[in-house]
């Protein structure tokens, strides 16, 4: 029996066909993956069935019978969704935010010992832990997302929608998450999975349905496909190479550090070098100090100790101009809150860190700044109508590629890439990674940080392991995946 | 999106504050005797002129992302300053010139309040605004002053080239000035960047304390000009002078930043802001509505083309 099924829609935006035809089935307790790259219609699927948007055309049926009007206030009898964006009121403890317009009440009163007895009765239901007493912004992103899914299971739903739920996510959060999905599959709650960790899906899910291009390629069981055909089924043409590198002779040392101690951020005693040509992975968990070094450094962080060289000339952190001056680019860990101005042209973020090179006098030259933009964007293919276009309207992987872009122009040497290909799709990611090839190549020194450990031993010439704020060993190849894990989660020093 | 698809009625929505312009021009076109005639047109332009010079300067501290609240107090001050320094017989260029600086000084401390401890710039300006206001009253002891100013000096807010009133003409100066210099120089684009996303900013190089500094000074700097022009204009000068400012200034500002597209603000946005507030104060002055009427109108005709463009940006957003 088909819990929900979606018929045949197609969502016309101006000037896009979102979403062509598509059918999906949801099948009474089963966990269910949608994939697709970005743009390839998930979130506008989601959005039609949890009734946000409506469909140009289609109809949606519970239970094999037709709704004739499907609108939020519908959806939310039968349908729940965990989004990225939790919606929480941070001050509240999580008791308030999960009663929140449920209040249990006598008169004006509410009765705070009624409230927690029926949350902790959910609560072991399910088999989750979670603090319910204190002001949920004092949580992990994880537990956070627990009050959420608790907020969400609350009013008993059919279907529950997970959006890029692991994103910000521990690896013991992300085992309890997954332990709550199959807790809720037994219970016959049938879930719908959306991620771009392919993997993940294929371990969590029973079927997957593949999106491409707004159309639905095929819906298959997960025992029957492999990672790497389910991959093929997202893109266009199957890739035989995801990870384009190129091996490149190392030149001379063009970045440097001995012995630096940022006190304030907790590094210390760091010693490392980059060579011209050369990738150099920084491998850790989040919070061991890789991005804050790269940012203590780029941003001009009191250095307490130790010395830092670029191209063999002393370098003192001064701050983030100094820091491009001599030759530093930084594209940060999150391009949408620190990357990019989202409400700016494509032009104008393109070229905001060499301004004065485009301006006269300080009064700008637009000429230049056109030629400039259009010279970038045809290099690293940044698909856009127009040079006007604002940032906040292009897809994730175009986005990234401005974030990368705007360095282009200028004369660094050094690159610091902090997690450059998260939450965007496989096609944008290997142009990602061939922006970094193709640096190295031409003798830059590229400094990349990534949680994604597959793609550091792939991209990477040399890989440093930092915890705790310090180097704990480095790696050269051929490297040992599990050897350089284990470091990372332990750390043991030989 | 495409024009076509959506037309006028997009138009219209997209622009609700011109659209509220245009209808209000119209109506009171009709209505009201004596408005659409060229000598009432300068009359408008000449009203407008004072709040204007003072909203785009507290537009320049929205384009940074901060708030002023000072600014209303500020004026007052440098329409005081300027007015007993002139009336004590001090050259009444170096007295300008004294208000300007202690203007700009105002505006440089609650930027390095806001920026070097951290403190918000609401909260900052609100305590800035009023020791400022007793500062004026320190200096004036609570009373008007009036006395001897140089013509020349009163000419700025009450002379005129040709047909057209120093004042208009003064604005004009200023409104080019600064929307030449937010949209075409690089330091404007700074500021624009500043305030679009302050992370960002500063990882693409931009000195982002500098220019949220730079920001409120621009603020504070608009406002004491404002009160020396205002000085001029009546030839006198009292402690609460400019206090009416305050409301309708931060009218005129926000409705500029619905005009072109919704949150970012700039000049030309803030003159069109400025332009309705006239031509509604002008309309309903003619048609002899009273006072407490103008205020009931302004507000609503904020809230009106304020919620007509943000649901258009929803929609945009949503589709």
């Amino acid at each position: 029996m088909h819990v929900v099924e979606m018929l045949g829609i197609s969502k016309q935006f101006p000037g896009v066909l979102a979403l062509n035809n598509v059918d999906l089935a949801l099948e009474e307790g089963e966990i269910h993956g949608l994939v697709g790259e970005n743009g390839a219609g998930k979130s506008t699927l989601v959005k039609i069935l949890t009734g946000v948007i409506k469909p140009t055309a289609g109809s949606i049926l519970i239970y094999g019978s037709k709704i004739p009007k499907w609108d939020i206030s519908e959806a939310y009898k039968y349908i729940g969704a965990v989004y990225q964006e939790r919606e929480l009121v941070p001050f509240f403890t999580g008791l308030q935010n999960l009663f929140l317009g449920f209040e249990v009440s006598k008169g004006s009163f509410l009765i705070e010992r009624e409230m927690l007895s029926r949350a902790n009765k959910l609560l072991g239901e399910y088999g989750i832990e979670v603090p319910l007493d204190i002001p949920v912004n004092e949580l992990s992103p994880g537990q956070q997302q627990m009050v959420t899914i608790l907020k969400i299971l609350f009013r008993n739903p059919k279907v529950v929608i997970f959006d890029e739920p692991t994103a910000p996510l521990s690896l013991s959060e992300k085992e309890s998450l997954y332990k709550l999905i199959r807790n809720l599959k037994s219970r016959g709650v049938t879930i719908l999975y959306i991620s771009h960790y392919i993997s993940e899906v294929l371990d969590l899910c029973d079927r997957i349905t593949v999106l491409r291009n707004g159309m639905k390629v095929t819906t298959v069981e997960s025992s029957e496909v492999t990672e790497n055909k389910l991959i093929e089924l997202m893109i266009d043409k199957s890739i035989k190479e995801q990870y384009p590198k190129e091996y490149v002779e190392p030149g001379k040392i063009v970045f440097e550090a001995r012995n630096v101690n940022f006190g304030k951020a907790g590094i210390h005693d760091i010693s490392f070098t980059i060579r011209s040509g050369e990738v150099v992975g920084f491998a850790g968990l989040v919070g061991s100090g890789r991005t804050e070094l790269a940012r203590a450094i780029y941003l001009g962080k009191k250095l307490d100790h130790g010395e830092i060289y670029i191209s063999g000339n002393k370098f003192i952190p001064r701050s983030s101009w100094h820091s491009i001056k001599n030759g530093i680019a930084m594209i940060p860990e999150n391009r949408r809150t620190e990357g990019l101005i989202l409400d700016m042209s494509v032009k104008e973020n393109l070229t905001l860190p060499i301004l004065k090179n485009l301006s006269n006098i300080g009064f700008l030259t637009e000429t230049k700044i056109n030629q400039v933009s259009e010279r970038i964007r045809e290099r690293l293919s940044i698909r856009c109508f127009s040079l006007r276009q604002m940032l906040r309207t292009l897809s994730g992987g175009n986005q990234q590629k401005v974030s990368v872009g705007k360095w282009f122009s200028g004369k660094a040497k050094v690159w610091i890439f902090d997690e450059p290909t998260q939450g965007i799709d496989v096609e944008a990611k290997r142009e990602i990674y061939q922006i970094m090839g193709g640096l190295a190549k031409n003798g830059a020194a590229v400094w990349f940080i990534s949680s994604d450990l597959k793609e550091l031993v792939a991209m990477s010439d040399r890989i440093y392991v930092m915890r705790k704020g310090k180097i704990v060993s480095e790696h050269r190849k051929p490297f040992n995946e599990t050897q350089i894990l284990r470091q990372m989660l332990r750390g043991d020093e030989s | 999106m495409t024009k076509r698809e959506f037309g006028m009625t997009s138009f219209f929505a997209k622009y609700g504050t011109i659209t509220a312009l245009i209808l209000l021009f119209i109506v009171f076109s009709v209505m009201v005797p004596g408005f659409l005639n060229y000598s009432n047109f300068i009359n408008i332009l000449r009203q407008m002129s004072l709040l204007f010079i003072l909203s785009v300067g507290f537009t320049m501290c929205l384009i940074v992302g901060e708030l002023d609240l000072s600014f209303a107090n500020v004026a007052s001050l440098s329409s005081v300053i300027v007015a007993k320094l002139i009336v004590s017989g001090l050259n009444y260029l170096i007295s300008i010139t004294i208000a300007l600086s202690i203007g700009a000084s105002i505006g440089l401390l609650s930027g390095l309040l806001v920026t070097l401890i951290g403190i918000s710039s609401l909260i900052t300006t609100l305590a800035m605004g009023i020791i400022v206001s007793g500062i004026t009253y320190m200096y004036t002891k609570g009373v008007s002053i009036y006395g001897h100013m140089p013509a020349s000096f009163l000419q700025l807010g009450r002379g005129m080239i040709g047909s057209i009133p120093i004042l208009v003409i003064i604005m004009f100066i200023v409104l080019i000035a600064a929307q030449i210099f937010v949209k075409q120089t690089r330091f404007g684009r700074y500021m624009q960047a500043t305030g679009g996303n302050r992370t960002a900013a500063l990882l693409a190089g931009v000195n982002v304390t500098a220019y949220k500094i730079l920001g409120l000074v621009f603020s504070s700097l608009g406002a004491a000009f404002t009160g020396i022009l205002l000085t001029s204009r009546l030839g006198a000068a009292n402690p609460e002078g400019a206090a009416g400012f305050l409301m309708d200034g931060f009218a005129t500002a926000l409705l500029g930043q619905t005009v072109i597209s919704v949150g970012r603000a700039s000049p030309i946005g803030t003159f069109v802001g400025a332009l309705l507030v006239g031509i509604l104060n002008n309309g309903m002055t003619l048609l002899g509505v009273p006072y407490y009427v103008h205020d009931i109108a302004k507000g609503v005709i904020i809230i009106l083309s304020v919620v007509v463009t943000s649901i258009h940006a929803l929609k945009l957003e949503r589709a």
